[in-house]
């Protein structure tokens, strides 16, 4: 029977109960002694900082516990307490008085404090810190990094605890436990492989585990590597490249870059990509390209000159230069949508396109010995001219360089058909004439230059010469 | 009557190709010692070097031309920009050429290197060690827009001949000649105005000259119409976009649809632009037309050293966002005010 909503497993297996919380033994501890004790009416602090990587369990203790006693949870994340009035707000409406039509207890919950530092001003901290003092329920913050000097004011205030990266083999315990409730056929060196890939993140690991089985039906190694692997890799560049247009310091931005396993000339361009969306500010904007331009220099040199020492110079560029370009914080800390690199989507999409004028090119530089290059600038928008303005003489062209219908319809969009039937008449006429004259000139071979006969029987007829072709 | 000739046409940069030295119209001083070569049936290893359509493919084609004659190909080995020239070609195919016995008519064989300044160091390395070693059977003739970018090793290695830029009366007469074999009505004034658009450059003349005679005459109108039309809208519109709107994503998109769809490099719309930036219909100040040519020559420069195309583009759109800044902040005349 299928559901009619599908949850997600990640809330479908959140722990209901303390005990089911994995790990984590000390801070389960800790934490329930601090929550008796508020109830009790005597913290020791009246607010707790529970801290340590992500998935390990912080929110799903708080949550379980709160559940387990009837608790009210009251959350917020960093983006709800930017400003301090957003926490003054939370005092009037839910901390101060006990509320009489509740006979429940509450807990607030302010997640993500390590990301305030950087986005928000720091009245927000102060406004914090207030609501700690005059709260008449459990105050409880959660963080990822609690160590920013900006927030020692914080941890002064608050009972640090401390959740430890949960072993591979206690994610895997979990995920085991997942995949008999689901029915799940898997391999043990599947959920190895997820359990190792999840360094600990037991959310991660949950949503890797439901990605695999709801892709493959069922969870086998290769199953699991097919699909993360690549998913993995976006997911981490886009995040590599914001660590790094964010960076504060140089060191911070070049380290990032190491973070990922593209090689710095892919790297460049996600960077190239993304950095107009984050560096909005005309000057930073152009500060950043000046010095991403200086990286794309450098990668050039090396190229030329085959000195790969130079990659260094080009990664500084490309990542501390850049970083330290964009000075104005109301965008250098904004949180944007990233994308992926458009030009290699753009490309994809054309590919049919190209071809036809990579062939056109090649064909031209052929005749006139010159580059591709040259064809495409110098020669191909002229011969666009020819072909929208004059299609008698573009069927001519047309015939003499042999090209393609393709070509043709590509040289013009408004011409195209009745060119390629011009074409069409042409050759016809040619294999009559061929015939007469006894095959003596092949279609497809073109006469190494004009013999003065030929021209002196095209001139005949017309003072112009152009348009000009005998339809006998 | 119908045949071949008469009903298909060439490009005419090909079709008035000279064949022959002694069919060659200018570059006399290079020409004659070209010549030189051929009667003496010997020469050294050879670096053309000179701006584009000044004549340094079609004198190395007519060199060879007259050495072998018609079928000089034979003798040839031909490697164009656009062929596959990196390290492995130079040790595999060029090495095989270069070292193959020789036929017992010729006194050596021709390795023709057409820009052989866009060559990495490496490949430019491995070829001077095959210049050196096989010279007794082999003679290389490189071509280069910029001779500093041939290796040294190479230049020393070289008899360097130097193509100058086409002057105007060589144009313009050669173009009438063209015309008068096609029976093209054409006034000096057009064609004057074919010599402005190229500069110098015979080939670009040519096919400039081709594209208004299919226009019907050429005259001066029919050659500004055919540039105007060889330029497409959207170079315009990108550096209205970053200078007007200070739209730097869109402009960006503007900038890759030229790329993507008209298969423009960078360099081809760095020229354009500069050409845009002081067309009395772009509306800045005189001041800033000079301040964004000066940004277009170092991109240029850029690009030419082999900097990504898009990448570069990309910074001269950041700074032209920005050098249009003060022009958003207070409404042009000639556009209403907006927002």
């Amino acid at each position: 029977m299928p559901s009619a909503r599908k949850v997600p497993w990640v809330v479908k297996y959140k722990p209901r109960r303390v005990d089911e919380v994995v790990d984590q033994e000390e801070a389960k501890k800790l934490f329930i002694e601090w929550i008796d004790s508020w109830f009790r009416g005597k913290p020791e602090k009246r607010a707790s900082l529970l801290y340590g990587p992500p998935g390990s369990g912080k929110n799903s203790l708080v949550e379980a516990l709160a559940n387990e006693r009837g608790l009210e949870l009251i959350e917020m994340n960093a983006s709800d307490y930017r400003r301090s009035s957003d926490i003054e707000r939370i005092v009037k409406t839910s901390a101060r008085g006990r509320s009489l039509t509740s006979a429940r207890g509450k807990i607030i919950v302010l997640d993500e404090v390590d990301g305030i530092s950087a986005t928000a001003d720091l009245g927000a901290l102060d406004a914090i810190l207030d609501l700690i003092k005059s709260s008449s329920y459990p105050v409880v913050l959660i963080a990822n990094d609690p160590w920013d000097p900006k927030l020692r004011e914080l941890r002064d205030a608050c009972l640090m605890i401390e959740f430890r990266r949960l072993t591979k083999t206690a994610v895997k315990k979990v995920l085991h436990s997942i995949c008999l409730s689901e029915k799940l056929v898997c391999d043990e060196e599947a959920l190895d492989f997820i359990a190792e890939r999840s360094e600990g993140d037991l959310r991660s690991a949950i949503n890797d585990l439901e990605a695999v089985g709801e892709g493959f039906g069922k969870v086998t190694r290769s199953a699991a590597e097919a699909l993360l692997r690549s998913r993995d890799r976006d997911l981490n560049v886009f995040e590599v490249v914001r660590k790094i247009l964010m960076s504060k310091y140089a060191w911070q931005a070049r380290e990032a870059s190491n973070q990922t396993d593209l090689s710095p000339d892919e790297l460049i361009k996600w960077i190239h990509e993304n950095l107009p969306r984050q560096a909005q500010d005309p000057e930073d904007l152009w500060r950043a390209y000046e010095a991403l331009s200086r990286a794309d220099v450098y990668f050039s040199r090396i190229v030329k000159s085959g000195s790969w020492d130079l990659l260094t110079y080009a990664v500084d560029m490309m990542t501390a230069g850049v970083a330290l370009s964009i000075k104005n914080t109301q965008y250098k800390f904004k949180w944007v949508k990233y994308s992926f690199p458009e030009v290699l989507r753009l490309i994809a999409r054309t590919r049919e396109v190209r071809q036809v004028r990579e062939d056109l090119a090649k064909l031209i530089a052929s005749h006139l010995k010159c580059s591709t290059s040259t064809a495409k600038s110098d020669v191909m928008p002229l011969l666009k001219v020819i072909f929208d303005s004059n299609p008698q003489y573009a069927a001519r062209l047309a015939l003499g360089l042999n090209m393609s219908e393709s070509m043709i319809r590509y040289l013009s969009e408004h011409n195209g058909d009745a060119i390629v039937k011009l074409v069409d008449d042409l050759r016809r006429e040619l294999a009559r004439a061929g015939v007469r004259r006894g095959g003596e000139t092949a279609l497809g071979t073109r006469p190494a230059r004009p013999s003065p006969e030929s021209s002196r029987g095209r001139r005949t007829g017309s003072s112009k010469g152009l348009d000009n072709f005998s339809k006998k | 009557m119908s045949s071949r000739s008469t009903l298909a046409e060439l490009l005419w940069a090909e079709k008035y190709r000279p064949r022959s030295l002694q069919d060659m119209v200018n570059q006399e001083d290079v020409v004659r010692r070209l010549q030189v070569f051929v009667k003496e049936r010997n020469m050294p290893h050879l670096l053309f070097a000179g701006p584009p359509g000044t004549g340094k493919t079609t004198a190395a084609h007519a060199l060879a031309h007259d050495l072998y004659g018609e079928d000089y190909r034979l003798y040839m080995l031909e490697l164009n920009a656009s062929d596959e020239r990196g390290i492995d070609v130079i040790r595999t195919k060029v090495k095989e050429f270069a070292r193959s016995k020789l036929p017992a008519n010729v006194p050596f064989k021709i390795v023709l290197l057409d820009e052989a300044d866009n060559m990495t160091a490496d490949a430019q390395q491995a070829l001077r060690r095959l210049m050196e070693m096989y010279v007794d059977v082999t003679r290389f003739i490189l071509i280069a827009n910029y001779p500093s970018k041939v290796i040294e090793p190479i230049q020393s290695r070289c008899a360097v001949f130097r193509f100058a830029s086409l002057k105007k009366e060589d144009v313009v007469t050669r173009l009438k000649w063209i015309c008068s074999q096609e029976r093209v009505a054409c006034d000096d004034r057009g064609l004057e105005s074919i010599y402005e658009v190229s500069g110098g450059d015979m080939r670009k003349a040519i096919n400039v000259l081709q594209a208004a005679a299919a226009l019907g005459e050429v005259n001066v109108s029919n050659v500004y119409k055919v540039v105007g039309l060889a330029t497409p809208a959207e170079v315009r519109a990108l550096l209205k976009t970053a200078l007007f709107e200070g739209d730097f994503l869109k402009a960006r998109d503007t900038l890759r649809k030229l790329m993507v769809t008209y298969g423009l490099s960078g360099v081809d719309i760095v020229r354009q632009l500069h050409r845009e930036v002081f067309s009395p219909e772009v509306t800045i100040s005189e001041e800033l037309r000079v301040e964004i040519a000066d940004y277009l020559g170092e991109v240029q420069y850029r690009l030419v050293e082999g900097a990504d195309d898009e990448i570069q583009l990309s910074a001269l759109l950041a700074k032209l966002v920005l050098l249009g800044k003060p022009l958003r902040q207070q409404p042009q005349p000639p556009k209403p005010a907006r927002r």
